[in-house]
């Protein structure tokens, strides 16, 4: 949520797993939380704000 | 019967002194055929409203009010669509924000009431490379 509230190009959505099964079968969700980014970054589990940052942007941090 | 209690309205009450900004949670739901978390969504809503004068629930109809499902691709119900002053802060929530995502919930109204995302110098860096459309979603449950 922080992400898209600070970057007009992101959107994020937090989806309740267990009421949209039919997304979470097509993303394969298996465990939460599960993050999705553009259909095709997927991180699973909590991880610290900037590993998260680092993991949904590959070669975008500012020492890549 | 409130989903807050006393205590717990109360803390929320004062964790939402700062907003400042005007903040619509945009309830997109289906009346007939819907899910049956609609309305629970919705009290959550009001509840949440309930301790702020800043934040406004803002029903939707997700059969009938198609421009606005267009403006904020909505494409699911019910689904939350938070507001900044009128603007889209491009923050979603699908489904009651029960549970796990009642937190987020909390911290995204807070976020659009202050304009302030609260994230550190490194990723304020590393967001700002992003220029291309990003959709993130993040699933969780309610327990």
């Amino acid at each position: 949520m922080k992400m898209a509230f600070s970057n007009p190009h992101i959107t994020a959505t937090a989806v309740e797993a267990q009421e949209f099964m039919e997304l979470s079968r097509r993303y394969r969700v298996t465990g939460v939380p599960k993050t999705i980014i553009n259909d095709t970054v997927e991180i699973l589990g909590g991880l610290p704000e900037d590993d998260f940052v680092a993991q949904a942007f590959p070669g975008l941090t500012p020492t890549a | 019967m409130p989903l807050l209690s006393d205590n717990d309205a109360a803390v929320l009450r004062q964790h939402l002194q700062p907003v400042t900004a005007s903040v619509d949670l945009l309830l997109f739901t289906q009346a007939f055929g819907g899910a049956e978390s609609g309305p629970i969504a919705k009290q959550v809503l009001d509840e949440i409203a309930a301790l702020n004068d800043k934040v406004h629930v803002v029903e939707k109809n997700f059969v009938l009010d198609t421009d606005d499902r267009t403006r904020y691709g909505v494409e699911h119900a019910p689904c939350i669509v938070i507001l900044r002053n009128g603007e889209d802060t491009r923050m979603r929530f699908l489904g009651a924000p029960m549970g796990y995502e009642f937190v987020p919930l909390v911290e995204s109204v807070l976020m659009a009431g202050t304009g302030d995302a609260d994230l550190t110098q490194a990723s304020v860096d590393t967001l700002a490379r992003v220029t291309t459309p990003t959709a993130i979603k993040v699933f969780s449950t309610p327990t």
